[in-house]
């Protein structure tokens, strides 16, 4: 193949190999030269890979065709301008991908164009949420209208309370007080919680959940990558016995237990720290529950 | 003053000195009277060259203090107030640094301490008239603020960076009391914002005002006082207003004080439009000694094109309160041919990265920073591709600070080859240990690339999917590494031991949340001593490990933090540092010193 240009997925309008998205202000040329060709073609067909799972099916979805050049999201009379000042940065040619259709819809600007549901699972982010002072953003360059604690899942709330606490210093004006009497009150309490085979210890703050079964969600959405967000609403594999892992913690003894089997509030008041354990290992449990546990574990077979 | 009267003086040392070079019998050796050296030496401005006339011998030592008028103190708790003033008689300006850095991200408790008022009741008896105070994460409270306005009758220069504890009350003190004021400088702190009345203290008669900075704050200010100071004072050249000044109000000040040099804007956008934006083009072309632009809070294509005029000269640009998309960006970066820094939001996304390989050739600093960093799901932002066309278009870059949600090892090796003269490498790809996204590999190559490409490297901040590879990379090839940040990384303790044993020049180490235990820690022992402080927190480290540290280097402070839901035994947050001032004496009751 001689001149590879851009890489465009099929928009569901059924456009032809022109590809161009009905949004019309998305599309990217790209112009190759010949002796980028092969490296491109390599690039390409990694990201081919890596963004759509192996499949004739799949891949049968891209078409390859020319776009048109970006001129912005804005209108025709910046289009002009950007092209006329001297080629500007649309000289800088390279390789469409579905990173950049999916970028674009996920911003205001208007795309039609439909990307196969696969290319969101690979780039899918593990959710670091519950980790206090991650991402290392200081209060400076944290906008107050961008930083979104209204909208984050109650799992968020310890971090975010705790990066507030400062930011609100200077944000709200009248509640220090209570801002401060809140803090010290430690509403929050998060607990470690290490996974067997994860170096990556990490913490949840358990005050944010009201069940079991939130608990279990938010640790299986920072240790397991979701399949797809439609699992969630489903019952959590970790307490239910069906994944090769349980979920186990350290109460104030010191002892091992299976989590599960003591009202919420009991647990709250007595766990230390939290442990997901591979199941062969469960055997280790304190016996109180290991009854509880077995009897589980044949009522599901 | 009696030449031998000052030789025999007694020899005090601030730093960790080599005593065999600075010994109290040595002869008078020096062919340079006094007269000739301090004014020679008062040429020297650096601290760090300073440092090194020291210790050259007892003369040149005695004719450094005597000559110094700044002084830096990079940890204030490595040396006592009562040491520097015993050394450095005349001193006229103090720069001085508190919590370790990761009190930015919340990770050292309240009332840590670096409180600056016991500095001030030292420094208030020895210099009277000090001029200058830069403070970084101290803890000031408004009694310091007070003490510091009444205490220091030529007092000028007042810079509060991220430092809490104050409110505008503070504030007030010092607008009131320092009559030759020059510099007010309040960025990124926690500060009790009570109101905006604070700027209206400032009496009539002041007229000295340089540099005000009070764009972090959040109330409102009078504005015909803000007017008014504007107006008489005629060398001010540092205005950064707060968000609650309006465009109307921008106009007024731009036209009192055309002679500024940087501009802090307020909201860039209005509903009413009362004034055409024509007329504050204008203004903004009238602006010839413009440099730096920043603030624009909620501006957008309407506006932006306001400060098109003014952006021929400017050299920095800060775009971190402005969620710009990628067109709004190319569209300012065309008329900004001569920026050398440029901080953005991630909402420019890789196209408006592209913009800035096109038409900003000389810039040499790039910061991208996150608009929604907690955010999971839908989440735009920057790629490993527009990194890649900044590094194409820029190859005069050598400061990066890049935040992103996925990264590859092969954009990064070309990223470091484009520009191979990076002195400052932080990325960060905040999804936790996240590895290449094209070849799942971890990012060890990337870091790597950076540390074999890039022999003047001086700071260097790791993240992804990492293995102790990266560290030994690091280890053996960052020869001029002074600032390490790591953090959800390296797979066992050979990764500390790897940097610990390379190195050379390695200042600040800060650690979080890695697997590396004792062993590594005590690897160190040596080194530990040549540089300012090492933090580790979530880490693998025990009490009994701490104690052996602190048991063989008795100079330095070896501060463990206690955690509430932590074991006794695990040494949950640990702060190391050289001092001279022995352990902490205000340390809170969850400080323990080993």
């Amino acid at each position: 193949m001689d001149v590879t240009l851009g890489l465009l997925p099929d928009s569901p309008a059924g456009d032809d190999g022109g590809g161009v998205p009905s949004g019309g202000s998305t599309t990217v040329k790209s112009i190759l030269t010949k002796e980028d060709n092969n490296k491109n073609n390599m690039v390409m067909c990694s990201e081919v890979s890596s963004s759509y799972p192996v499949g004739d099916q799949n891949l049968g979805d891209l078409e390859l065709g020319l776009g048109l050049s970006i001129g912005g999201g804005g209108g025709g009379g910046l289009k002009g301008k950007v092209v006329a000042g001297g080629g500007g940065w649309s000289q800088y040619a390279r390789i469409l991908t579905a990173k950049d259709f999916k970028q674009n819809s996920c911003s205001s600007s208007s795309c039609s164009v439909s990307i196969p549901n696969s290319a969101t699972d690979s780039v899918s982010p593990t959710n670091g949420n519950s980790v206090v002072g991650w991402p290392p953003v200081s209060k400076a360059h944290r906008m107050p209208s961008l930083a979104n604690e209204n909208k984050s899942p109650t799992g968020n709330r310890i971090s975010v309370t705790e990066q507030t606490k400062s930011k609100n210093r200077t944000v709200v004006i009248n509640d220090y007080s209570n801002e401060k009497a809140r803090i010290s009150d430690k509403k929050y309490r998060s607990v470690k919680v290490n996974m067997d085979g994860s170096l990556i210890g990490r913490k949840v703050d358990l005050n944010a959940h009201t069940s079991y079964e939130m608990l279990a969600q938010t640790l299986e959405e920072m240790f397991f990558r979701r399949r797809s967000s439609t699992e969630a609403a489903k019952s959590s594999r970790l307490l239910d016995g069906t994944s090769e892992f349980v979920l186990t913690y350290e109460d104030k003894d010191g002892d091992c237990m299976l989590v599960g089997d003591v009202p919420w509030q009991m647990f709250l008041s007595s766990v230390k720290r939290l442990r997901i354990m591979k199941n062969s290992e469960s055997n280790e449990l304190a016996p109180r529950f290991q009854e509880s546990h077995e009897r589980r574990r044949t009522d599901v077979v | 003053m009696d030449l031998n009267q000052k030789r025999t003086r007694m020899v005090d040392r601030v730093d960790s000195v080599d005593p065999d070079l600075v010994s109290p019998e040595s002869t008078p050796m020096c062919p340079f009277p006094d007269e000739v050296l301090e004014p020679v030496l008062s040429l020297i401005n650096s601290h760090k060259d300073r440092s090194s006339v020291s210790l050259v011998c007892k003369d040149w030592y005695n004719a450094e203090r005597w000559s110094r008028r700044h002084v830096f103190i990079g940890n204030c708790y490595s040396v006592s107030p009562e040491i520097v003033v015993g050394r450095f008689p005349k001193i006229r300006s103090v720069t001085l640094k508190g919590k370790p850095r990761f009190s930015d991200f919340n990770l050292v408790p309240e009332d840590w301490g670096a409180d600056v008022y016991p500095w001030l009741s030292v420094l208030a008896k020895a210099y009277p008239f000090l001029e200058e105070l830069r403070l970084k994460r101290m803890a000031v409270s408004d009694e310091s603020l007070e003490f510091l306005a009444m205490n220091f009758p030529e007092f000028k220069a007042l810079s509060l960076l991220s430092c809490d504890g104050f409110s505008t009350d503070g504030l007030k003190a010092i607008a009131t009391h320092c009559r030759n004021l020059a510099e007010l400088d309040i960025q990124e702190n926690g500060i009790d914002d009570l109101g905006g009345d604070w700027l209206s203290c400032f009496p009539e008669t002041l007229t000295t005002l340089q540099v005000l900075n009070f764009a972090s704050l959040n109330s409102e200010v009078n504005f015909n006082d803000l007017e008014k100071l504007v107006t008489r004072c005629k060398s001010l050249r540092v205005l950064k207003v707060n968000r609650t000044i309006n465009l109307d109000q921008l106009q007024k000040l731009l036209l009192r004080a055309p002679q500024l040099t940087e501009l802090g804007t307020g909201t860039f956008t209005q509903d009413l439009v009362t004034r055409p934006v024509a007329d504050l083009e204008a203004t903004f072309g009238s602006c010839k000694n413009l440099l730096t632009i920043s603030g624009l809070w909620d501006t957008n294509s309407l506006y932006l094109p306001v400060i098109y005029p003014a952006c021929a000269s400017l050299t920095f640009l800060n775009l971190s309160c402005a969620a710009l998309r990628s067109f709004e960006l190319a569209m300012l970066l065309i008329h900004c041919k001569s920026l050398r820094r440029l901080w953005v939001l991630d909402t420019v996304g890789d196209m408006g990265l592209e913009a800035v390989g096109s038409w900003c050739p000389l810039l040499e600093e790039l910061r991208v920073f996150p608009a929604d960093p907690f955010e999971q799901e839908n989440v735009a932002g920057v790629t490993e591709s527009g990194f890649v066309a900044v590094s194409r278009g820029c190859p005069k870059l050598h400061y990066v600070l890049y935040f992103c949600h996925q990264m590859t090892n092969a954009a990064v090796a070309t990223v470091v080859q484009n520009c191979p003269g990076f002195t400052h490498f932080r990325l960060c790809i905040m999804n936790l240990g996240q590895p290449d996204y094209v070849t799942n590999e971890p990012m060890d190559e990337a870091f790597g690339a950076v540390v074999r490409t890039c022999p003047n490297l001086q700071r260097l901040a790791v993240s992804g999917l990492l293995t102790d590879l990266t560290f030994e990379y690091i280890g053996k090839y960052a020869k001029n590494l002074e600032i390490l940040s790591v953090a959800f990384a390296g797979s066992s303790d050979l990764g500390l031991k790897y940097v610990l044993g390379g190195c050379p020049r390695l200042r600040k180490l800060e650690i979080r949340d890695c697997p590396f235990g004792n062993a590594a820690l005590l690897s160190g022992l040596t080194k530990y001593e040549s540089m300012r402080s090492l933090w580790m927190s979530a880490c693998n480290l025990t009490m009994n490990g701490c104690r052996v540290l602190a048991k063989e280097m008795p100079r330095l402070n070896v501060e463990v933090m206690k955690d509430e839901d932590s074991e006794d035994s695990q040494a949950h947050k640990v702060y190391i540092y050289r001092t001279v001032a022995g352990p902490r004496r205000d340390a809170p009751p969850f400080v323990l010193t080993l």
